[in-house]
């Protein structure tokens, strides 16, 4: 079993945006300090929902927010090359 | 520090304070009851609303706080409920089952511990919930 991680780019985001504060992401996206907190920390996986939400406040598709990095996972770009060399 | 802490450090607050008044309370009247003591009633009165006045302040805050969780906080008040009604279960049992052992099978307790042990049970399920929620936003503050 490959080891699971998902990033996010939050923290920049937020100086890109004007440097938006927490709390201020927090007011938009609904929800607490403290869940941005842990959330921009790693420590905390955001429902789709919630995803969906700070994604929209800061005008950007989710996946620039969130990257989901998997071991066992291949893109499929890699599945494409390999698929061409057979 | 969050709604769901202070709900936290709330209840923690209500439920020790409450339950060493009811501790004081039950002391002394077991105490006067052996001197003969007459105003017995009074007591157990007394011993009531310092189980039932935090019980009804826990409630009346629980809504008031829990309006405002999101998903973070419902995810971690959800695990301190489990880990709460978890403890007061193996509590239940080892205040129903110790007596039983220590006694001996042949002896008896008197009826008056059965609610006594049922409302020692609901006030370890709540002080564990509290300290579980305080634990965990704790940790979430340490590693971040």
């Amino acid at each position: 079993m490959g080891s699971d991680r998902l990033s996010n780019n939050i923290r920049r985001l937020r100086f890109e945006n004007g440097q938006m504060t927490q709390q201020q992401l927090a007011d938009k996206a609904g929800v607490t300090r403290q869940t941005i907190i842990a959330t921009e920390a790693g420590k905390y996986a955001p429902s789709l929902p919630l995803a969906f939400k700070i994604a929209h406040a800061f005008g950007v598709p989710i996946d620039a927010v969130f990257q989901y990095e998997n071991e066992n996972l291949s893109t499929p770009s890699q599945n494409n090359s390999t698929e061409d060399e057979k | 520090m969050s709604k769901l802490q202070k709900s936290a450090w709330f209840n923690l607050g209500i439920v020790t304070l409450g339950g060493l008044f009811a501790m004081l309370c039950f002391v002394l009247a077991a105490n006067r009851i052996e001197k003969g003591f007459n105003y017995i009633n009074v007591i157990l009165c007394l011993i009531m609303m310092c189980i039932f006045v935090p019980v009804a302040l826990i409630i009346h805050k629980k809504k008031s706080y829990e309006a405002g969780f999101d998903e973070r906080e419902k995810m971690i008040e959800q695990r301190a409920t489990t880990l709460s009604l978890s403890c007061s279960i193996i509590f239940l049992y080892l205040a129903s089952f110790i007596p039983f052992v220590a006694l001996g099978g042949g002896n008896v307790i008197k009826v008056i511990y059965l609610p006594v042990i049922f409302i020692c049970t609901a006030f370890t399920g709540q002080f564990i919930k509290s300290m579980a929620i305080v634990r965990q936003c704790a940790l979430e503050e340490e590693d971040g």
